[in-house]
């Protein structure tokens, strides 16, 4: 919380998260606040510039583009935010547990983890509606699959480090519960870390919706999103070469301010992510070297999860 | 043939697959227009030679038995020829053949061949080759042209450049079927020995040869002096390339990619106020909906019926060509024998017809149905919405276009599909594929008998009988009243060009390039 809180604070969160609430508003509200029906077809006025009836003019169906693309934001931004929900569960909870489950279990969903982390995204959504049928869900899920790599590495990355802070070795040994430990010396901690990877992995879904509806996978015609409308302006580019840039400078703006945010995110939580160790050894006996080594050997592989995930 | 889809899908579904090629497209245009104009003019004579670079599209299979497109026919000219080829009208002329006679009751006929005709591998041409060519055709159990072939009773070689050909009942249409994929003389040499190599190694005796070939990026072929008519080729060569997308093709052929290419409707004028040449040649093609009769509701015809009075084909034209075409309830352009001027303006949009047939089928309250289409943008969804002004509330689902052939022409389960008509070398052949019983575009698999004995009557006229144009006119008149096919616009082949191209013949049926040089 106290990240958040510092984050709130800094000028560029505020921007990214004022630019994000406006698309979270389109995505619930696009479809009321649309000045026209976005699938009422108008043949007799199609590709025409901006106009006070059309105020970003019209499609190759005389559509009108305005309210296509605020119709289309929920449709694109659902579909990130389903994707990514699918992957903190199939990720996080995992994560987790594969420091608590032994030794079998964590190899065992490393290896399932570095397989997931070989395949294509994009390719990968193909394949699944390709298996299950054209939908948005299905292709979104089978993102979330693909994403829960970076859940799982990173939220078992932060939690690695606190599992040995002595602090959380002492409320062991007062016999507290593996699942109170979790709640309450773990959860908090690894709180800001996800809070990153969610921002990122918010991002990269949304490029791949873009990308998918793009291809025109996942969504039924006419239904507008910001890839498929990118996809059927380039068609037109003759007649109305600016109309691309409009999508592009949406799907641009709204990838741009959630990186924006897990910068901020990440620069605010820094100082804290480092207070576990530092709280570990000065509330520690000093005891010294045999504790330290340990905390050493947790710190590189910690940053060496970190690294796979950056990469 | 129904791959026409293939013309109409093929320019969106790659334009979405390049979009980074897009911007790499539009940087290599800008590059090259830096380096001005002598640039693109030098596109198809870099080496000295005049190479047509033609952007089209590549076939399903250099085997003519075996394709099973029928746009293949543009592609598989280039290195086939038959015994007949069409003229720029449609109309059978000699090609390996100089003449043929007809007996009296029209149930033989006698082609005479060219003196020395020579496959392009240098083998003899000769009447026992055409023998085993057609009947390879006719015979082989997997063959895609035996159905045209049903009525070669034998195929006999009495001396070398004499073909007879024994029909079952009096078939005057023959000379136009062989000029097609139907009648293309495979070298049997080839088939004997490799005939699965056929599929990327033609061996045939058309104008050109195939020298090399990478499936879905190019055919590089060159010249065969040995064709009959080699005096009438001009290039050196041709390589063919997959139909272009929309967003480049005008840049691709500024650039020399591409000194002949298709272009949409969308692109003529871009082409224009590029520089380009654009030639609108009218073809065959028919935007068509293929209805299934034996589906509900579409098994009640009146429903049909006021699917066809739905549909405002002028808006469909002018939004989705537009306008390069023209509005056609029938299967053949105006200009051709076959078209029936009765039924010009045979169901002209009337929405409010459309509204009270539906109640008169007991759909007063509107009715669902599925729209298939491989391509979702643009015309399916432009039918959509008027069929939903007419309360028929039509899902689009979107098939991939690969299966577009097994799902909408061998199985038959769709209720209604988004597609275009090829046209045909021969018109009774259209007939066949549009309303036959095995007609690929005739999901119900229904033929209504009257159409049945009009098409019978057409195949007994001869074709230079007086009476053929009205014999046929009928079974068109009879067609398009009693199937259940919608025939929305016709689809000219618009082909851009370089001004170092000269111009391009205007065959309505197959794209030829006799005469046509690059200078």
């Amino acid at each position: 919380m106290r990240t958040l809180r510092r984050t709130g604070r800094m000028p560029a969160a505020r921007v990214a998260l004022a630019v994000l609430a406006v698309v979270a508003l389109l995505a619930v509200l696009g479809g009321v606040l649309a000045p026209q029906d976005p699938l009422a077809q108008d043949t007799t006025r199609v590709l025409q510039g901006p106009s006070g009836a059309h105020l970003l003019g019209t499609d190759y169906l005389g559509r009108d583009v305005l309210s296509r693309l605020l119709a289309g934001t929920g449709r694109s931004v659902f579909g990130a935010v389903e994707s990514v929900g699918a992957a903190m569960v199939l990720g996080v909870v995992p994560g987790l547990a594969s420091l608590w489950l032994g030794r079998s279990f964590e190899w065992s969903a490393l290896r399932v983890v570095d397989a997931l982390m070989t395949l294509p995204f994009t390719l990968f959504a193909i394949a699944a509606v390709g298996v299950f049928g054209n939908g948005l869900h299905q292709a979104m899920l089978a993102l979330g699959v693909l994403l829960a790599p970076l859940f799982f590495r990173v939220s078992r990355a932060a939690a690695l480090g606190l599992k040995q802070a002595q602090y959380v070795e002492a409320a062991e040994l007062m016999g507290a519960s593996r699942g109170r430990i979790l709640r309450t010396h773990i959860a908090a901690k690894v709180l800001p870390t996800i809070a990153v990877t969610t921002a990122h992995a918010l991002a990269t879904a949304l490029l791949t919706v873009a990308s998918l509806t793009f291809l025109g996978v996942g969504v039924q015609p006419p239904a507008p999103t910001w890839g498929g409308m990118l996809a059927s302006d380039l068609g037109y580019l003759a007649q109305q070469p600016w109309a691309p840039a409009l999508p592009g400078v949406l799907i641009m703006i709204t990838v741009g301010a959630l990186n924006l945010l897990a910068d901020a995110v990440r620069d605010s939580g820094a100082a804290q992510a480092a207070e576990p160790a530092a709280g570990g050894s000065a509330g520690g006996t000093s005891t010294g070297a045999p504790d330290d080594v340990p905390a050493a050997r947790d710190a590189r592989e910690r940053k060496a999860d970190e690294r796979v995930v950056t990469v | 043939m129904n791959r026409a889809t293939v013309s109409s899908s093929l320019p969106s579904s790659p334009s979405r697959r390049s979009f980074l090629g897009l911007g790499l497209g539009a940087g290599a245009a800008l590059a090259l227009a830096a380096c001005g104009s002598s640039k693109g003019a030098s596109g198809g004579t870099g080496t000295g030679s005049s190479v047509l670079k033609w952007g089209w599209a590549l076939p399903t299979s250099w085997d003519p038995v075996f394709s099973s497109a029928g746009w293949d026919v543009h592609t598989l000219s280039l290195v086939y020829a038959g015994l007949t080829k069409l003229d720029p009208h449609g109309a059978a002329v000699p090609a390996l053949a100089s003449a043929w006679k007809y007996n009296a009751d029209g149930t033989r006929v006698t082609f005479t061949l060219r003196p020395g005709l020579k496959f392009s591998d240098g083998a003899a041409l000769d009447a026992t080759a055409v023998k085993k060519s057609l009947d390879r055709g006719r015979t082989d159990p997997k063959s895609l042209v035996a159905p045209q072939l049903t009525s070669v009773k034998a195929v006999s070689a009495p001396d070398p450049t004499t073909v007879v050909i024994d029909l079952t009942h009096a078939d005057y249409q023959l000379p136009n079927l062989l000029a097609g994929k139907t009648g293309m003389v495979v070298n049997p040499a080839a088939f004997t020995t490799n005939a699965a190599g056929l599929a990327s190694k033609p061996a045939g005796s058309g104008p050109f040869t195939l020298t090399s070939y990478t499936q879905n990026a190019k055919a590089v072929l060159r010249r065969n002096p040995t064709y009959w008519d080699a005096a009438a080729i001009k290039l050196s060569g041709v390589e063919v390339y997959p139909l272009p997308d929309a967003s480049t093709v005008v840049a691709a052929l500024q650039s020399g990619q591409y000194n002949v290419a298709q272009i949409p409707g969308s692109q003529v004028e871009a082409a224009k106020a590029a520089g380009l040449e654009v030639q609108v040649i009218p073809s065959m093609v028919v935007a068509t909906l293929d209805v299934n009769s034996s589906k509900a509701p579409f098994d009640n015809p009146k429903v049909v019926e006021a699917l066809k009075y739905a549909i405002d084909r002028e808006a469909l034209l002018k939004t989705q060509a537009f306008g390069h075409g023209e509005v056609s309830y029938q299967p053949f352009p105006k200009g051709y024998a076959g078209y029936d001027p009765n039924s010009a303006n045979l169901f002209p949009y009337d929405p409010d017809k459309a509204k009270e047939l539906l109640a008169q089928a007991g759909h007063a309250g509107g009715l669902d149905v599925t729209l298939t289409t491989a391509v979702a943008q643009g015309e399916p969804e432009q039918i959509q919405a008027q069929l939903k002004k007419v309360g028929i509330n039509a899902k689009i689902e979107v098939i991939p276009q690969a299966q577009f052939t097994q799902i909408i022409y061998i199985q038959h389960d769709r209720q209604v599909a988004v597609d275009q008509f090829a046209g045909r070398d021969s018109a009774v052949q259209a007939f066949q594929v549009l309303f036959g019983e095995e007609g690929l575009m005739n999901p119900g698999r229904t033929t209504p008998p009257e159409l049945t004995a009009a098409v019978d009557k057409v195949t007994r006229t001869p074709l230079d009988s007086p009476d053929y144009p009205t014999v046929l006119q009928a079974a068109t008149a009879t067609a398009v009243r009693s199937t259940p096919n919608v025939f929305l616009y016709t689809v000219p082949r618009i082909l851009a060009r370089t001004k170092s191209v000269s111009a391009l013949p205007e065959f309505t049926v197959v794209q030829r390039f006799e005469g046509v040089s690059v200078g």
